[in-house]
């Protein structure tokens, strides 16, 4: 079982997300909703592996990305933009593009 | 006379010692008739000038006497056109009446020994029986008769109007160019040498570089941060090589205002290099638009072309989000229909009035109402909206929307809204800095607290309070559920997910 941090600004999609987590067996932490909430939280919990939206009420998620990848915690971005949302420095990182499959999460949480 | 008369043998022309048109008419023409008399008659004087000029190659006049009678060369007689031969001999200024006062000006000064000289001198003539503006280099000096006074007026005369025509010609070409240059639409700079040295630049070059004076500078010293930005290798390269160089919505730094931060332009624009006879490169010709404007629109275009998707796929995932979730928490499949429909049709209403508002915000009290009209009953007021005037960003807007569709779902099922008095208060009120919403239904049954694992109960009680940092309360009254929801005025004030563009 890992623990799961949700960063998500839309209600019910972070519902969403809970429920597939929870579904697949995980632990979930958050959903945080806001950048500076998520940045608390990244701080304050140990976290296995994180899924970030990444428009957050108008900001955008790289700070969460950066300080996890600094902490060498795995992340995926779930995004409706899609990889051409990423900035250069997580140009590389795993994108879900949403509306998006629970087996997608499931297999990318697999691979740990 | 009567020497003459004794030596009929010695032809009296033979002084003129040359063939020719000129020659020819002088020795046929009636002199006696003129004030200068028989050629037999004439002074030295006159005899060696008229000999002197019938020599020349250049057009030479001289005007004998007071009267300024005529005699010239053949070359003369080219530039008089058809004038000639009827000029020859004629007083001066009957044979050019047309520019009498010039001749006189020129006889007088002549004979009082004076000289003259015109460089470009612009006539009117009718040489060729029409006016003619004509332009001549003239040089006027006296003839000296045998006792030293001025006895007549020589007179070379070099036509130059085809050559002041073709710098008049020149010289518009020029103006025209130059006019052109200041009035192109385009920014055009003209800068020669291998250091590049700003020649000319016209008010759109200016306008985009800012108010410094360039002209007379090169470029570095004209514009270190253009050339900091990699132009001058640029320029470099085009002057070495000769080759045109094209960009197209290049982004430039500019430094117009001393001490202020750079400007961002984005620019079309040519090196096209000028070259002298021998094809060697000169000088660099600049010329472009400033397409900034266009390429933020272009830009601007793509964030919102982004933007829509974006709340496409986000719409799409929150569709998919009430399917899945209300399907968990029904036992029929009637039951699923009706409540997914609800929720897809409250998401809709929510996004009508955000739309609206360009998805900037909304009115609070116009959400709430869009949010409740559907479980209004008809001819009484059981629901009562209540609250100041409050502008909430879009994330508050669309998640206090679907806080109060669930509950208000739950008071038409189980709840006040499900007896035929009961009546629901949903108000909000701001203290200080802090929000608080509730919703007090009355008059209704005793609710007893339903699965806190459900959809309504989810949403209402931790994701809420998560979208908008706040706390959410539920309190199940005698009679009426009381829910409240409290935050600060900061979270419902969230800014548009299309800030700063």
């Amino acid at each position: 079982m890992a623990r799961v941090l949700i960063v998500e600004d839309e209600m019910l999609v972070a519902m969403l997300i809970e429920d597939v987590i929870v579904d697949l067996g995980h632990e979930v932490v958050g959903p945080a909703m806001r950048l500076e909430t998520a940045l608390e939280v990244v701080e304050a919990e140990n976290v296995d592996f994180a899924i970030l939206d990444i428009n957050l009420a108008g900001k955008q998620s790289f700070p969460v990305a950066d300080r996890l990848a600094d902490l060498g915690v795995p992340f995926i971005f779930a995004s409706g933009y899609g990889a051409a949302g990423l900035n250069e420095r997580h140009r590389q990182a795993q994108v879900v593009q949403k509306p998006f499959a629970p087996d997608q999460i499931a297999s990318l949480l697999e691979r740990l | 006379m009567i020497l003459q008369n004794d030596t009929p043998n010695i032809d009296p022309f033979r002084f003129l010692g040359k063939d020719g048109e000129a020659a020819e008419i002088i020795r046929t023409y009636d002199w006696s008739s003129t004030p200068l008399g028989r050629v037999e008659e004439w002074p030295p004087c006159l005899r060696t000038s008229t000999a002197l000029l019938l020599q020349s190659p250049v057009p030479i006049v001289m005007l004998w006497g007071e009267e300024g009678v005529m005699i010239y060369n053949d070359a003369y007689s080219v530039f008089a056109g058809s004038r000639h031969p009827a000029l020859f001999g004629s007083n001066v200024r009957e044979g050019w009446a047309e520019i009498v006062d010039f001749n006189d000006n020129v006889m007088k000064v002549g004979l009082a020994g004076g000289t003259l000289a015109y460089r470009d001198q612009e006539l009117t003539l009718h040489r060729k029986g029409f006016p003619e503006q004509v332009w001549m280099d003239l040089d006027y000096s006296p003839v000296l008769d045998e006792e030293g006074k001025p006895a007549g007026v020589i007179a070379i005369v070099v036509e130059t109007t085809e050559r002041v025509l073709a710098e008049r010609r020149n010289r518009e070409e020029y103006e025209r160019l130059q006019n052109l240059f200041s009035q192109a639409p385009t920014f055009m700079a003209m800068t020669s040498g291998p250091e590049h040295t700003f020649e000319m630049v016209n008010p759109e070059y200016q306008t985009l570089v800012g108010d410094r004076q360039v002209v007379g500078k090169t470029l570095v010293d004209a514009m270190p941060e253009i050339a900091k930005q990699g132009y001058l290798d640029l320029m470099d390269d085009v002057f070495k090589t000769g080759k045109t160089v094209r960009r197209a919505a290049e982004r430039v730094m500019f430094a117009r205002t001393k001490d202020a931060p750079l400007v961002e332009r984005y620019v079309d624009f040519v090196y096209q290099p000028i070259r002298d006879e021998r094809g060697a490169v000169v000088s660099i010709f600049t010329q472009g638009s400033d397409v900034t404007e266009r390429v933020r629109a272009e830009n601007h275009q793509k964030l919102l072309i982004n933007e829509l998707n974006h709340r496409v796929k986000n719409t799409l995932t929150s569709i998919q989000s009430i399917v899945t979730q209300t399907l968990r928490g029904v036992q029929t499949r009637e039951e699923a229909s009706k409540a997914i429909t609800n929720r897809i049709l409250a998401l809709s209403r929510a996004h009508n009035v955000l739309t609206a508002e360009n998805w900037d915000g909304a009115e609070l009290r116009a959400m709430v109402v869009s949010s409740l009209e559907a479980f209004q009953v008809e001819s009484r007021e059981a629901i009562r909206i209540n609250g100041p005037d409050l502008r909430v960003g879009p994330h508050a807007a669309m998640s206090i929307a679907l806080a109060l569709h669930e509950l208000a779902t739950n008071a038409a099922k189980y709840g006040a809204l499900s007896f035929s008095d009961g009546s629901v208060d949903v108000s909000w009120q701001l203290l200080g800095d802090k929000f608080e919403l509730d919703w007090i239904e009355r008059d209704g049954p005793t609710v007893v607290p339903g699965d806190r694992k459900g959809f309504g109960s989810r949403l209402l009680l931790q994701v809420l309070p998560l979208e908008l940092q706040g706390t959410a309360t539920i309190d199940y009254r005698p009679d009426g559920v009381a829910f409240n929801f409290a935050t600060s005025l900061e979270a419902v004030n969230d800014r548009p997910a299309l800030e700063g563009v």
